[in-house]
C-alpha cells in the first residue's frame, strides 16, 4: 500500500488546458473521493495516476517514488473502468486470473511462457498452478461471486460485473485502488448496496483507494477525504463533514448539499457579528470575513420555520409558501421572502401538519448558521 | 531526437513497415505510371535511388519527356474512341440497369409480389459469376453454334438473335450481371421513404400509379443516382466482360490498355489509358461520394414504418413476370455453362448430343495445377491482407490515422487492369524486378481486395472498446501481450468475414490474373481465359463450373458464418 503524491499537475490536449496545478496528497490506506461536475477533469487526473495519459508537468509519487517515467503497466495500480472492461471472452475466472497470468508469465522461462499464453487464450488447454487457483477463488468468494467462477461476464447482472472488475483488480494486490465512477451503471437501489460493500472491503484491506464521482451524496458518505474539483482545477480539500460546514466557495456550498445562497453587503461589524444587508432585508452573522461584498449561505436545515407564538430568532423573515415537497423523513418547503426564494427542510413526525401551498410563515435563523464566504 | 527515439518501440516500428508497403506497392506505381504517360518509357524509380547511372538515366528520361500521349488522346482515333466508347457503354448499363430495377426493387419492397423469396434468392447468381464467364456464357447461347440462335433461327429469325462479339453483346451481359448492385441499394431506398407522404397523397385521392410517379419515384431520386454511379463504375472498370466479347475493331480503355502493354509493349500508350482511366473512375467516386453524403440508408434510425404493401392482383402478377424474366437470363447462362461442360459434344442443337464426365476427369488430371494455383495464391494474399488489415485497422480506429484510412480505399478506385499496369511497369527492372513472379501477383491481389479486409476488422476494431485493452495493461500486460491475449481472439469474428470475402474475390479476379500471372502460376481465371481464347470450350466450362462452385460454397460457409454471429 502506498500514499499518493501529486505535486503541480498540469495536463494539455492539444494546448487546450484540462488540468491545473493539481496538489494531492493522499495517505496511506485513506479512502479519497474526487468530486466534481462532468468534465472537470476527474478522469483525466486519474488516468495520469495510472500512467495513460502523460502529465504536462508535475510529478506523480505512489509509495515515495516519482513515477512520470514509469509505464502503465508496471505501475501497479489497480483499477476498476467506469464501463467494468471486462474481458468479454474470458470467464469470470480467467478475468480475475489474468495480472496473475502477466506475473507468471514475467517470471517463466520461454517454454513455460508459450504454456501461459495458451492458457491466456483458452483456459482450458493448460491448468493454473494450485496457488492461482486458490488465490483467485479466495477473492471471487471475498466479494460472493465464487458460484459464478465459469459464468461468461455477459451472463452476470451489472452489480455481480461490477464485483469482478473489483475482484480482478484487487487480485494483483495493488498499491492504490483507482475507481472510476465505478457505481454510475447500477442501479439506485445496488448503488447503495455497493457503497458498503466497498467501503467495508476498503476498510478491511486497508488499501489506499481513489474514488472519482460526480455525486456528493457517494462522496460524502464512503470517503475520509474529498477534494472537490471544477475545470481542472482542485477548490477544497477536507472531510466531508468539513466541507458541508465549511464550504470556501459558493460553487462548493452549492454542489455538497442543498444552500440558499445570497449576495449581500457587510454594513457594520459588532461584538464578532456581522450586519450584512440583502435587499431590503438585513442578516446577521457570526462567521467573520475581511470583504464587503459577501455571499450569504444558509443550509435549508438551519431555517427553522416557527410557529406563532414562537421565542425570538436573531434573524427572523416573514414569508409565505410556494411549494411544499414530502420526502419521507422531511418537508422541504419553497418559500417567497420579499424577493428572494429560500428551502426550507423541517424534519416530519407523523401528525403535524404539512404547510399547503400560500400559508403565510415566518423563518428564523440563527447567526451561527448563517456562513459569509 | 527523444520523439523519435520515443516512436521507435514495437508498434511504432510496425506502423513504418504498413507505410513502408503502401507506399512502395500502391503509392510510388500510380505516381510512376503517371511519370510514364509523360517519359513514354518505363522508368525505373527505386534503381535510381541505389545506383548513380540508373538515376541519370531517370533524369535524362524527364528531360526529354513529352506531352505527346496527352496529345495522343485527342489526335489518335483509337485512343480517343476507347474513352469514349468507355464512357458510352457504362452510361447505357446503369440507364438501362436504373430502369430494370425500378419495377423489380418496388416489387420487393413495397408489393406482395408472388415468388418473391426466389426471386430475390436467384439476384445473388450475377454476383457469385466472375464476368469473363458471363461473357463466355453468352457466346455459348447466343453465338453461331448456341441453343439461343437455334430457337431463333427456327422460329424463321435469319442470322443472329444477338451478336455476343459487339458492343450490344458487352451491354446486355452486364446489364444481366451487375444489376443486382443497384438492386438493393434501391429496395432499401423504397423501403425507408417517407410512405405517410405517400398515404397522405392517396387520402386525397390520387390514383396509385399517380402517386408512385409524384410522391415515391422522386423520393428514391437521390438514392438512384448514387446507385447509377456506383454501376458506373462497376461496368467502367470490368475487364472480364470486355476482354472476352470486344470484337478487334471496338475499342474499349480496358482492352486498349492490355492490348498495348501485352501486345505492343507500348509503355506510353498503356500508361496514358490508365491516367485516363484512373481520372474517369476517380471523378465517379468522387460524384457518388457527393450524392450519398449525408444520406446513408443503412444508418437510417427511428422506428421501421410498417409498409402497407400492394396487393393489386394485375400489378403484382406482372411485375413477378417481369423480375422472373430477368433473373431468368443469368440462370439460363448459368445453366448453359453447366450443361456445356458435361456435353460429349454441343453443336447447333438445342441440347447435346451425350453425357460425360470426361473434362472434368481431364481438369483433374492436367489443370489441377490451376486449382492449386487458385488456391495458394489467395491464400497468400489472404495472409497478407489479414496481416496487413489487422495493423492498419489497429492505427485508424486507435490512433486515427486518417492517412492510412483514406490509401485503404485507393484500391477501391482504381480499375484492376490500371492498377496491374502501374505495378508491372514499376517492378520491371532490377533492384526489384518483380513483375512475372507470385510475389507480385500475391501483392496485387492483397491490395486489391485491402478494402473488404479492412472494412470487416475495422468494424470489429471499433466494437472493442479502448478501455479494455487499458484494462489488460492496467493489470500488467505489455501492449503486445494485450494485442495477442485480448485484442487478437476479440477481432477474429471480424478476419474471419473479411478472409471469406478476400478469398472469393481473389479466386473470382480476372483483370490482375490475366495481366500479372506468370504460366508457371497461372491461377483458374487465367487457364479458363485462356481455353475460351483456344475456343477450348468443354474444359473452360468444367474449369468455370468448378470456380462457380468453389465460390458458392465459400460464400455459403460465410452466409453460415454471419448467422452465427447475430
Ligand atoms: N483525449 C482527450 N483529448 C482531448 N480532450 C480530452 C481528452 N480526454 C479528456 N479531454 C477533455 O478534458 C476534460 C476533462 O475530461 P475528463 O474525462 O477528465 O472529465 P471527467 O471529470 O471525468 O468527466 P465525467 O464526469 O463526464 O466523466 C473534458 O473537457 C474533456 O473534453
Ligand atoms: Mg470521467
Amino acid at each position: 500500500m502506498g500514499a499518493v503524491v501529486i505535486e503541480q499537475l498540469t495536463k494539455d490536449f492539444s494546448g487546450v488546458t484540462v488540468l491545473q496545478n493539481i496538489e494531492l496528497d493522499i495517505k496511506e490506506g485513506e479512502f479519497f473521493a474526487l468530486l466534481g461536475p462532468s468534465g472537470c477533469g476527474k478522469t483525466t487526473t486519474m488516468r495520469c495516476i495510472a500512467g495513460f495519459e502523460q502529465p504536462t508537468t508535475g510529478k506523480i509519487k505512489i509509495g515515495g517514488k516519482v513515477v512520470n517515467e514509469v509505464e502503465p503497466n508496471k505501475r501497479n495500480c489497480g483499477m476498476v473502468f467506469q464501463s467494468y472492461a471486462l474481458f468479454p471472452h474470458m470467464n469470470v475466472f480467467d478475468n480475475v486470473a489474468y495480472s496473475l497470468n502477466i506475473k507468471q508469465l514475467k517470471a517463466s522461462n520461454p517454454i513455460k511462457k508459450i504454456g501461459v499464453y495458451t492458457r491466456m487464450l483458452n483456459s482450458k488447454l493448460v491448468k493454473y498452478s494450485k496457488a492461482i487457483e486458490d488465490k483467485v477463488m479466495n477473492i471471487l468468494e471475498y466479494v460472493e461471486l465464487a458460484d459464478h467462477a465459469t459464468k461468461l461476464t455477459s451472463e452476470l447482472s451489472g452489480g455481480q460485473q461490477q464485483r469482478v472488475a473489483l475482484a480482478r483488480a484487487l487480485v494483483m494486490e495493488p498499491e492504490v485502488l483507482l475507481m472510476d465512477e465505478p457505481l454510475s451503471n447500477l442501479d439506485q437501489k445496488l448503488r447503495h448496496t455497493m457503497r458498503n460493500t466497498i467501503r467495508k472491503i476498503q476498510q478491511e484491506l486497508k488499501i489506499t483507494t481513489i474514488f472519482v464521482t460526480h455525486d456528493q451524496e457517494e462522496a460524502m458518505s464512503m470517503a475520509d477525504r474529498v477534494a472537490v474539483m471544477k475545470d481542472g482545477e482542485i477548490l477544497q480539500i477536507g472531510t466531508p463533514t468539513d466541507l458541508y460546514s465549511n464550504p470556501q466557495t459558493p460553487f462548493i456550498a452549492d454542489f455538497v448539499g442543498t444552500s440558499n445562497i445570497l449576495s449581500g453587503n457587510i454594513i457594520r461589524k459588532e461584538n464578532g457579528i456581522s450586519f450584512v444587508e440583502v435587499g431590503d432585508q438585513q442578516v446577521k452573522s457570526t462567521s467573520d470575513v475581511d470583504k464587503k461584498d459577501v455571499q450569504i449561505v444558509i443550509r435549508p436545515e438551519s431555517i427553522i420555520v416557527l410557529d406563532k407564538n414562537s421565542q425570538d430568532y436573531d434573524n427572523y423573515f416573514e414569508g409565505e409558501v410556494k411549494l411544499s415537497t414530502y420526502l419521507g423523513s422531511i418537508v422541504r418547503y419553497d418559500i417567497t421572502v420579499g424577493e428572494y426564494n429560500l428551502v426550507a427542510d423541517t424534519t416530519y413526525e407523523s401528525g403535524n401538519n404539512i404547510l399547503q401551498e400560500g400559508a403565510k410563515v415566518k423563518l428564523g435563523v440563527s447567526p451561527e448558521r448563517v456562513l459569509l464566504i | 531526437m527523444k520523439r523519435f527515439k520515443k516512436s521507435l518501440t514495437g508498434i511504432g516500428i510496425v506502423k513504418f513497415l504498413i507505410y513502408l508497403f503502401f507506399i512502395m506497392f500502391l503509392i510510388i506505381p500510380l505516381i510512376s505510371v503517371f511519370l510514364v504517360s509523360f517519359t513514354d518509357e518505363p522508368i525505373n524509380l527505386f534503381g535510381s535511388l541505389i545506383s548513380l547511372d540508373t538515376l541519370q538515366t531517370t533524369i535524362a528520361q524527364f528531360k526529354s519527356s513529352t506531352l505527346d500521349n496527352f496529345r495522343a488522346v485527342f489526335s489518335n482515333s483509337n485512343y480517343l474512341d476507347a474513352l469514349l466508347n468507355s464512357l458510352f457503354l457504362s452510361f447505357i448499363v446503369s440507364i438501362v440497369v436504373l430502369l430494370i430495377c425500378v419495377p423489380i426493387s418496388y416489387g420487393i419492397a413495397r408489393t406482395k409480389m408472388p415468388f418473391k423469396k426466389t426471386i430475390s434468392a436467384l439476384c445473388t447468381i450475377p454476383l457469385i459469376v466472375p464476368t469473363f464467364i458471363s461473357g463466355y456464357a453468352f457466346i455459348i447461347m447466343f453465338g453461331r453454334s448456341g441453343w439461343a440462335t437455334y430457337i431463333y433461327q427456327s422460329m424463321g429469325g435469319d442470322g443472329l438473335l444477338l451478336d455476343p462479339y459487339s458492343f450490344t453483346g458487352i451491354a446486355i451481359v452486364q446489364i444481366f450481371f451487375f444489376f443486382p448492385y443497384a438492386l438493393w441499394p434501391m429496395v432499401a431506398a423504397f423501403k425507408i421513404s417517407d410512405v405517410s407522404l405517400e398515404e397522405a397523397s392517396r387520402n386525397m385521392g390520387a390514383k396509385s400509379w399517380l402517386t408512385f410517379i409524384t410522391v415515391t419515384f422522386p423520393l428514391v431520386i437521390p438514392g438512384m443516382l448514387s446507385t447509377a454511379l456506383v454501376i458506373f463504375a462497376v461496368s467502367f472498370s470490368d475487364f472480364g466482360t470486355p476482354i472476352i466479347l470486344a470484337p478487334t475493331d471496338l475499342n474499349l480503355l480496358v482492352v486498349s490498355a492490355y492490348r498495348e502493354i501485352s501486345g505492343f509493349f507500348n509503355w506510353g500508350g498503356a500508361a496514358i489509358l490508365t491516367v485516363i482511366m484512373i481520372a474517369v473512375a476517380g471523378f465517379v467516386f468522387w460524384l457518388q461520394h457527393l450524392f450519398s453524403k449525408g444520406k446513408n440508408y443503412d444508418s437510417v434510425s427511428g422506428k421501421p414504418k410498417q409498409v402497407k404493401l400492394n396487393d393489386n392482383k394485375l400489378l403484382t402478377v406482372s411485375l413477378s413476370v417481369f423480375s422472373g424474366l430477368v433473373v431468368l437470363v443469368p440462370l439460363l447462362a448459368m445453366i448453359t455453362v453447366f450443361i456445356q461442360s458435361i456435353a460429349t459434344t454441343w453443336g447447333k442443337d438445342p441440347l447435346p448430343t451425350g453425357y460425360t464426365l470426361a473434362h472434368y476427369k481431364t481438369i483433374f488430371t492436367s489443370s489441377l495445377g490451376n486449382i492449386q494455383n487458385s488456391v495458394v495464391l489467395a491464400l497468400g494474399a489472404l495472409i497478407l491482407s489479414i496481416i496487413v488489415a489487422t495493423f492498419v485497422s489497429y492505427f485508424v480506429v486507435r490512433q486515427k490515422s486518417s492517412t492510412l484510412d483514406f490509401m485503404t480505399t485507393i484500391p477501391l478506385i482504381v480499375p484492376g487492369i490500371a492498377f496491374g499496369i502501374a505495378l508491372i511497369q514499376t517492378f520491371n527492372a532490377a533492384p526489384l524486378q518483380l513483375t512475372g513472379t507470385a510475389v507480385i501477383l500475391i501483392i496485387a491481389y492483397s491490395i486489391r481486395r485491402l478494402p473488404y479486409m479492412v472494412r470487416s476488422t475495422v468494424g470489429t476494431m471499433r466494437s472493442i472498446k479502448a478501455d479494455i485493452e487499458e484494462a489488460a495493461v492496467n493489470l500488467g500486460a505489455s501492449t503486445l501481450t494485450a494485442a495477442i491475449t485480448i485484442i487478437g481472439p476479440l477481432m477474429l469474428p471480424g478476419i474471419a468475414a473479411g478472409s471469406i470475402l478476400v478469398f472469393i474475390t481473389v479466386i473470382k479476379e480476372t483483370s490482375i490474373s490475366i495481366l500479372m500471372a506468370p504460366a508457371e502460376w497461372a491461377p483458374m481465371s487465367l487457364a479458363i481465359f485462356q481455353n475460351i481464347l483456344r475456343a477450348e470450350y468443354y474444359s473452360a466450362a468444367a474449369m468455370s463450373i468448378i470456380l462457380v462452385v468453389l465460390v458458392l460454397v465459400l460464400q455459403g460457409i460465410a452466409n453460415w458464418f454471419t448467422r452465427k454471429q447475430s
